[in-house]
């Protein structure tokens, strides 16, 4: 009986003699690292680059947010490019966006005055999505412009496809904040 | 013992009428009496049938019963009693014949102490059960679901469809929840996951509410949740049951069945069970996509060489998908806030549908296993078990291109116990029990794009513990020590760049003591007073989750320097039993803590791309939690029956002087039951007997004891539901069929509650009525 039970003991230390094998590191696929917004006045001349850089994803280090001067009284075009920098080369999610783009939309909230942002696009049901946009300031001022994009939102729900996020719904894909200063 | 509704002690006194037994004698009388297995005194008004005859009786105030001018012949005789589980007994009738039944009437609800019989050693606990009967009469719920009204006992949910138990105010990863006396593997980590048990398979489940559980691994904190089969009953026929109940909220279908047959060569029973619900609805509106499917499967094989070896091969299969309400979907803590202020929650539909889409749980779970017990002489028994177990969970989220049928988190987990335990009864009556227990843990997760919570690991936890236990005149004593040793491997991925694959290699000792006493004060009086300290090792999740947990609306990050916590738990329970009709029990409890492991917010608010999370971290701190399980049962007539249970608890960060967060909130749940007395005679062939009326109140406290500024949003306020119940049984000679309709939250109170996560997003489930059936032969 007592052999049998020094067998029974060992058993299980058989099962654990070897070392567990590496787990295959994920190709986040869906990862977005980075987001630039491209403003380009009118005229051409004065393009600023607005840009949210997080390698790490929801890791410790902190992202490096680039704002930007924008002129006073100006009509800026803006333009939004997601990517992926964690991959190599650097995957472009905008595309990803641009297919689902009834599933999309872009929100932009500022606290500066006489800023306004409106869409210049829009998805097969007539709905904006965001990616394009026409950006107009007013008197110099500073503050933070938001830009926020929803996945699966109601956008036939009141004030969404004017650019209100309050009945927007869906998850938060990207919720970034830029400041400005209009001078 | 085996059979724990029956023991018969005698069977069989005869007396031969000085005539010779004629085959077709049909003068021969049946009498019995009914005592209580416990305190040994008559009961009253069980309801005895004669099966084949479907003649009915009643027992008088000495718990006798007679039938006379009964024929030779194969008999099944049914005892039901209000409370107990039916029993059932087969004799071969020749001649007169005297029956004794000790029926198990200590109240289950009363945390009574159960002293298994000598063979297999004398466990002390304080615990509570709930029997078959119940469980056939809850066939809505899910196993958390039907011990929730227990005294000491609360639910966290996630929803509707996900819940899980807490015993005083111990969850997850402190408590153990063993299926058929194998620890469950795959559920202690997040309190959105669900025991994956069926618990239709099981003919009892039992909650240990000690301060130490030696014998039981997995790193509780002497709180243990056992889910038993019964044994197969010895009786050669084949015998059977169907259930089946549809509940209205949820439009739920609840189907199973169970045959049994037992024979010298093998004894085999087996149980399905499938069940489907839809969108659940509150007061107000449909909680979509809410919905459940679940198939479960289970086959018991029994097996006796020579009464000396017994062999038992269990095998089950788990499968479940289930729906996480769409509006309770959202990450970012100001949605929460917002979502909280919304009349209904968001993607409300105003059609029910049965659909379960992202966010959904897949989830199955197998087990096997073989025990063998060896049967070495009257005083001695080796009980050899091999288990495996295979975890399958699979989670799907709201993904971009395609990507919600590509689950967003997906672990297969493998586990092997392998348990040796061995009983001796010593001279002088000291009752002895070793053991060993082994557990391997192979955790994998699979490709699914996105970074795992939860590593990869492989865990080897290895335990020996060994109890003694005596009686002595009117005090029994246990005490006993444990010792584990575990080694963990794990292997996280980092996310900064370049990624990389970090190898933890971890090995834990824990102890563990218990020091129990029992001592009978007074006729039918007792005093319990129980002490136990417990180790407990950081698990996987609280050393290496890393990224935004769903459920939890932040960063988890655990911290590889976490170190065991320690318990000590001191009990005292007093129970007074004087009486079939009256019983009463108070248990108080103070266990604590030193370095307790908890998710503790930071001050950090993190920015990631996604918006701003708030950051939670596994920390240590030393805690206590302190309270009171008061139940009592009592006759108000011989015909109303009531109950009231009552929970108080309170949790401290003793270190930091802030409540925990998480604690459940004082509940009391009560229950006057009308009974009808005798079997009521529809025809000469149709009895209707048990026939119950019960109303019965929940009332939950709103949790004051929670600071502000640890929560989103405040705790919401107390509710009470009220339930109505009627049930029946009606019996024929070749079968029993019982009814019953039962309405839960019959008011349609509008409510929250405060373990439930989707409280911040949703009302709680508004009335249910159910109607069940149970056909049995």
């Amino acid at each position: 009986m007592k052999i049998n039970y020094f067998l029974f003991l060992a058993l299980p230390l058989l099962l654990t003699s070897c070392d567990k094998d590496d787990p295959v590191i994920p190709n986040e696929e869906e990862l977005i690292t980075t987001v630039n917004y491209t403003l380009t006045s009118s005229d051409g001349q004065d393009v600023v680059l607005l840009s949210f850089v997080d390698l790490d994803g929801d890791g410790e280090n902190q992202p490096t947010i680039m704002g930007g001067t924008l002129s006073a009284n100006t009509v800026y075009t803006g333009s939004i490019e997601l990517l992926n920098e964690a991959e190599s080369p650097a995957e472009d999610i905008t595309e990803e966006v641009q297919e689902e783009d009834d599933e999309h939309q872009f929100f932009f909230q500022s606290t500066i005055s006489e800023l306004v942002v409106s869409y210049t696009d829009q998805d097969g049901d007539g709905n904006p999505v965001g990616l394009n946009t026409s950006i107009t300031t007013g008197a110099p001022d500073s503050g933070n412009l938001t830009v926020t994009l929803r996945h699966e939102p109601v956008k036939d729900a009141a004030g969404v496809s004017a650019g209100d996020i309050t009945n927007a719904q869906g998850e938060t894909d990207i919720e970034v904040t830029f400041p400005i200063d209009v001078q | 013992m085996f059979n724990n509704i029956l023991k018969y002690i005698i069977i069989i006194f005869f007396f031969l009428c000085n005539t010779i037994l004629l085959a077709q004698d049909c003068s021969i009388s049946i009498q019995g009496r009914v005592v209580d297995e416990v305190s040994q005194l008559p009961l009253s008004y069980v309801n005895v049938y004669l099966q084949e005859t479907s003649q009915g009786a009643a027992t008088d105030n000495d718990g006798r019963f007679f039938f006379k001018n009964v024929c030779v012949g194969h008999y099944h005789i049914i005892f039901s009693h209000i409370g107990c589980e039916d029993s059932k007994l087969h004799i071969d009738l020749e001649r007169d014949t005297v029956i004794n039944v000790d029926l198990d009437h200590s109240d289950h609800s009363l945390g009574t102490v159960v002293i298994q019989g000598p063979k297999d050693n004398v466990s002390i606990q304080p615990n509570l059960s709930v029997n078959r009967k119940k469980i056939e009469d809850s066939s809505n719920q899910n196993l958390a679901g039907l011990i929730e009204n227990e005294a000491g006992v609360h639910l966290i949910k996630n929803g509707s469809g996900i819940s899980k138990p807490v015993v005083q105010g111990l969850f997850g990863n402190r408590l153990t929840i063993l299926n058929n006396g194998i620890a469950q593997s795959g559920q202690q980590w997040g309190n959105d996951h669900s025991p994956e048990i069926d618990p239709f398979a099981a003919d009892n489940i039992t909650i240990l509410k000690g301060a130490s559980a030696l014998e039981y691994n997995g790193g509780n904190l002497g709180s243990v949740i056992l889910v038993e089969p019964k044994r197969i009953t010895r009786e050669p026929h084949l015998h059977g049951q169907v259930n089946y109940s549809y509940e209205s909220n949820g439009r739920g279908n609840n189907a199973n069945f169970r045959l049994e047959k037992y024979s010298r060569k093998i004894a085999w029973r087996i149980n399905g069970t499938l069940r489907k619900y839809g969108d659940r609805k509150t007061t107000n509106y449909y909680l979509n996509n809410t919905g459940l499917q679940e198939a479960n499967f289970s086959i018991q094989l029994e097996k006796e060489w020579n009464e000396k070896i017994f062999v038992d091969l269990y095998a089950s299969s788990f499968n479940s998908r289930l729906g996480v309400l769409r509006g309770s979907h959202i990450a970012l803590p100001e949605e929460i806030e917002q979502a909280f202020t919304l009349l209904e929650p968001f993607y409300t539909e105003p059609n029910f549908s049965y659909g379960v889409d992202a966010p959904k749980q897949h989830v199955s779970h197998q087990l096997i296993k073989l025990k063998a017990k060896y049967y070495q002489n009257e005083t001695s028994v080796l009980e050899f078990i091999i288990a495996g177990q295979l975890n399958d969970r699979k989670e799907f989220d709201i993904r971009r291109s395609g990507r919600s049928d590509i689950p967003a988190l997906s672990l297969k987990q493998y586990t092997v116990n392998v348990d040796l335990t061995y009983a001796k009864i010593l001279g002088d009556n000291w009752n002895f029990k070793i053991g060993n227990q082994c557990i391997v843990t192979d955790n994998t997760n699979n490709p699914t794009g996105i970074l795992p919570l939860i590593p990869d690991y492989l865990s080897w936890e290895n335990g020996i513990f060994a109890t003694i236990s005596k009686k002595i005149n009117v005090v029994q004593f246990k005490s006993g020590i444990r010792y584990d040793f575990e080694r963990q491997e794990a292997l996280t991925i980092t996310n900064t760049l370049p990624k990389e694959i970090l190898r933890y290699k971890n090995n834990f000792q824990n102890i563990s003591g218990l020091l129990a006493w029992e001592v009978d004060i007074l006729d039918h009086q007792s005093i319990s007073i129980y002490s136990g300290l417990s180790m407990r090792n950081p698990e996987v999740n609280e050393l290496y989750s890393n990224g935004v947990h769903q459920g939890v609306s932040g960063i988890e990050e655990g911290d590889v320097n976490l170190e065991s916590e320690i318990a000590l738990k001191n009990i005292l329970e007093y129970k007074w039993l004087p009486s079939p009709s009256f019983s009463l029990s108070t248990l108080a409890y103070h266990q604590r803590f030193k370095d307790y492991i908890f998710l503790n917010p930071q001050d950090e608010i993190r920015p990631t791309i996604r918006g701003s999370f708030p950051v939670f971290k596994y920390e240590q701190t030393d805690a206590s939690i302190y309270g009171v399980d008061f139940s009592s049962q009592f006759t108000i007539s011989n015909l109303i029956i009531g109950q009231v249970k009552y929970s108080y608890l309170r949790g401290d960060d003793t270190k930091n002087d802030v409540p925990l967060i998480y604690m459940p909130p004082s509940s009391v749940f009560g229950s006057l039951t009308y009974r009808t007395l005798n079997p009521i005679n529809l025809s000469s062939k149709i009895t209707l007997d048990e026939f119950e009326i019960e109303l019965n109140n929940r009332m939950v406290f709103e949790q004051i004891h929670i600071l502000a500024e640890q929560d989103f949003i405040a705790p919401p306020a107390g509710y009470n539901l009220v339930g109505l119940k009627v049930s029946t049984n009606m019996l024929t000679p070749s079968y029993k069929v019982r009814l019953f309709v039962k309405a839960d939250n019959l008011l349609n109170a509008q409510y929250r509650d405060y373990l439930n996560r989707q409280r911040y997003f949703a009302d709680d489930v508004g009335i249910s009525i159910t109607m069940g059936i149970n056909f049995k032969f």
